[in-house]
């Protein structure tokens, strides 16, 4: 009998990057490499368990920016060819490097893994929000929603029609690609400002997460800590928190499993390494090298001394890594459920993309994790938020703390020197916009396009990457860039729409690039 | 992808600054990025292009071109003042006043209007309906006339805040000219509250607390934990690194010296037969192009290389063997002056 469990969360989520006025876009690559090394291959994972009658419960976001890029057509269409370039790529690298057998059979371990990436591309048909959908169908996935452009909701508390629109605007897009309303959401960043759950309520959404000091530095106290989700005072949607001891191990930067020296090595990419002309085609046109994902080194030791990858030390690794994990949750499980008198809940949440992209050997951990919770012990069972709840509906009501999981713990990642100028605009045209769904309720035809048009702009300035690339201080160009441009554009469209002066060729445009949320309605920004 | 890079490594960096609180005074955050040269854009152009093709307008003389602007404007014609909460000590406020609010408190004000401080009143207005002198306290922050944002130093967790932008006079009055709302700093540990119904004793909730933030099960009980969960929290530990597609969560060890250098070798082996000849390299059949050309790139590892090409005849009459002959000896030295 299972004495605790386990919650594995999975953030997937990128800014929206899609840049149809240019043939390359470097910013477009993120989508890519993300795809080819991430949700591919969790992808797989998931079809090899089901395939081997493996049961596992699995939670993840699909941000609505990521699962609308994962579906669009364009985008769908340069994976292809930025797939079959690599799978070019890689058949040079094997004639290359045949003197160095070391290298070779990595040369064709990538071949085969870009080949199988295309295949499973091609097999959901280029769509791979629907190869989501097939395991949330299949009962052993469960995909939640996110803010629509992961807009940091604590700092849009002063203008919380914001909130409500990026929290409705998900649910709906949620439910257009999944077929069913979403239970869950991933606050972006893990930002809870109190009071918000209402807005969560509105939607129909039943849960979300926080960071461990959300439910810990919560009124009043937390009976259970961490260990069991509580409902919000007012509003009676849960709130799971983050356990750091599970997280710490797999993301900890010192004590993390990712840098075991027998792990690939990010940082050694043949886009970097290999002579300047023979590479040239599989960079950027622009002559910049970049990350092709092709790495043939592992982590070695803290020097610049790296040594050969061995695909075959490093799964034995994460076998082992997927081990210790398993040891030490079937001990917190252990202690807890004696502590507490109740199964403790454990909720571990990642970044999706430190599974594959950034730890390559990610995915095979969570697979042999997954297998070992499944095979090998009884103390813990995995879990999700929704199947919780419905076996513990009776848990206690707090308010939960302000908080966030970024850099301090709260809201100076997105609120300093660099990037705080941003919030007199955002909020100005927050403002704007409820002043547009006021002044217009039945808008149609030419006014309501540039109605949902200007939410749309909106929206997409909200973003709160641009804000954190800014806050990062370093080639901030770009996200400066798209947090003007689309205020320029909300601006243009508020002054157009408030004088009856709408420019049919100009929106046209800017809805082409722009076309995120096809089913947008203005209305909900209220 | 030089960029990502980049940025990956100020992550980094940020990751492993320490950062004193008490080293970061209260200073007025910079008034906006320093705009950049930026083209500017014809929006729409080419749309407009299709729809006059679509449709022939002839009466209506056709539409000036508009520019977009390239920079979002510094105000909006408004009184306003904000105020959000950064953590559970500090504030940020953000304000505007119009320059005919100001001109109506220069006609009211008179001369006193010129020898007023403009002046952050800070009023701290937890549990109760603020009427504007019922505050528990306030304090007050000079700032000059330019500065239109400031960070605050609260001085307190767990309250709740309001600011006044206005005028302190000579004689001590304060004119308000714009308030804000209403902003809750969190409290900066655990709530004092406790629930009835969901009773735990202090010890058993103080290893919890412990745990929750991945101290372990011995994690100290009493005030000891509450600092170390605040230093660990504060100092970043915890932070998730914020843009998964940013940055890597694997251990960098910053050098103590930049300089570095890499040498390789790669040797090309090329050539040319008849279009239609089969062309072997090291016994493995090669592809040639089109005018029976063909070029081989090898990464040229140390030590002696043999590489017999063999091009036959198509019709397996003839047969040609060439064979160069490659070594590679690398040596190498460091110099580290003093």
């Amino acid at each position: 009998m299972h004495k605790g469990y386990l919650c594995l969360v999975l953030h997937g989520h990128l800014p929206f990057v899609r840049h149809p006025e240019h043939e390359d876009f470097l910013e477009e690559d993120w989508l890519y490499e993300g795809i080819t090394e991430t949700y591919i291959p969790l992808i797989q994972v998931f079809e090899k368990l089901c395939e081997d009658g493996v049961d596992f419960r699995l939670t993840m976001t699909l941000s609505p920016t990521l699962s609308s890029m994962l579906a669009d057509p364009l985008l769908e269409e340069r994976y292809l060819n930025h797939i079959n370039k690599l799978i070019e790529l890689s058949h040079k690298e094997i004639e290359r490097t045949s003197w160095q057998p070391q290298f070779q059979h990595l040369a064709i371990h990538y071949l085969n893994q870009f080949c199988k990436a295309r295949d499973t591309f091609e097999k959901y048909g280029r769509n791979l929000a629907l190869a989501f959908k097939k395991f949330q169908d299949l009962g052993k996935l469960e995909i939640i929603t996110c803010g629509a452009t992961h807009g940091y909701f604590p700092l849009m508390d002063v203008c919380r029609e914001s909130v409500r629109a990026q929290v409705k605007v998900a649910a709906s897009h949620y439910e257009s690609l999944f077929g069913r309303r979403p239970r869950g959401i991933w606050l972006p960043e893990c930002g809870y400002q109190p009071g918000q759950d209402e807005i969560l309520k509105e939607a129909g959404i039943k849960f979300f997460f926080t960071d461990s000091h959300g439910v810990l530095h919560g009124t009043p106290r937390p009976k259970y800590g961490v260990f069991a989700p509580v409902y919000c005072k007012g509003t009676g949607v849960a709130c799971f928190a983050r356990d750091l001891e599970s997280s710490k191990q797999v993301w900890s930067s010192i004590e993390g499993y990712p840098g075991d020296y027998n792990y690939r090595e990010f940082y050694r990419d043949i886009g970097f390494d290999l002579e300047y002309d023979y590479i040239r085609p599989y960079i950027h046109p622009d002559g910049v090298r970049i990350n092709t994902g092709i790495k043939y080194f592992r982590i070695t030791g803290t020097t610049d001394h790296k040594e050969p990858y061995v695909p075959q030390w490093a799964t034995e690794r994460a076998a082992e890594h997927a081990g210790n994990f398993m040891f030490n949750r079937q001990k917190q499980v252990e202690y807890l459920n004696d502590f507490m008198q109740k199964k403790p809940l454990l909720v571990s949440p990642y970044d999706a993309e430190l599974f594959g992209h950034w730890w390559y050997e990610g995915p095979q951990w969570l697979n042999f994790l997954i297998r070992k919770i499944a095979c090998d012990q009884d103390e813990i069972r995995l879990i999700t938020p929704s199947e919780y709840l419905a076996e513990n509906p009776r848990n206690q009501v707090i308010t939960p703390s302000l908080s966030s999981w970024g850099w301090k713990g709260y809201s100076e990642m997105w609120l300093q020197g660099s990037n705080d100028w941003i919030y007199r605009h955002l909020h100005e045209a927050s403002a704007k916009m409820t002043e547009l769904a006021r002044s217009y309720p039945h808008a149609d035809g030419l006014k309501a396009r540039a109605l949902n048009q200007a939410l749309r702009e909106l929206l997409l300035a909200q973003s709160s990457d641009w804000a954190f690339i800014m806050g990062t201080g370093t080639h901030v160009n770009y996200a400066v860039r798209r947090t003007k441009d689309h205020l320029l554009r909300f601006n243009r469209l508020y002054e157009d729409i408030k004088s009856d002066s709408i420019d049919n060729g100009w929106l046209s445009d800017i809805e082409y690039r722009d076309n995120i949320f096809p089913g947008i309605d203005y209305r909900v920004h209220q | 992808m030089a960029i990502i890079r980049k940025i990956k490594d100020k992550i980094r960096e940020l990751a492993k600054k320490e950062i004193n609180l008490k080293a970061k005074l209260p200073k007025p955050a910079k008034k906006s990025a320093p705009p950049e040269e930026e083209k500017r854009e014809i929006m729409g152009e080419r749309e407009t292009m299709v729809e006059k093709a679509k449709f022939f307008q002839p009466e209506i003389a056709p539409r000036p071109r508009r520019e977009m602007p390239t920079e979002l404007p510094s105000q909006y014609d408004r009184d306003r003042i904000v105020l959000q909460v950064r953590d559970p000590w500090w504030l940020h406020t953000y304000w505007e006043v119009r320059g005919q609010t100001f001109d109506r408190f220069k006609s009211e004000l008179g001369e006193s209007f010129y020898r007023a401080k403009r002046t952050l009143r800070v009023y701290d207005v937890s549990q109760i309906n603020f009427n504007g002198s019922n505050a528990h306290r306030y304090f007050d922050i000079f700032v000059s006339e330019h500065t239109n944002n400031w960070y605050i130093d609260a001085g307190g967790s767990g309250k709740s805040w309001i600011v006044d932008y206005g005028l302190l006079l000579p004689d001590g009055r304060f004119i308000t000219i714009v308030r804000s709302n209403v902003a809750h700093t969190p409290i900066e540990g655990p709530s004092w509250i406790t629930d009835e119904e969901w009773m735990i004793p202090e010890d058993m909730f103080a290893r919890l607390y412990g745990m929750g933030f991945g101290l372990g099960q011995s994690s100290p009980v009493g005030k000891a934990w509450q600092e170390r969960v605040k230093r660990a929290l504060f100092s970043g530990v915890f932070a998730s690194p914020g843009m998964a597609s940013m940055a890597s969560p694997v251990k960098k060890v910053p050098k103590e010296r930049k300089f570095w250098m890499v040498v390789n070798c790669e040797l090309i082996v090329y050539g040319a037969t008849e279009p239609d000849a089969t062309v072997t390299v090291q016994d493995k059949e090669i592809k040639l192009r089109p005018d029976g050309t063909f070029s081989l790139r090898f990464a040229l590892p140390d030590g002696k290389q043999v590489i017999p090409v063999k091009g036959v005849s198509s019709d397996k009459i003839e047969e040609r063997v060439i064979t160069p002959i490659v070594s590679r000896e690398t040596k190498s030295s460091i110099l580290v002056k003093a």
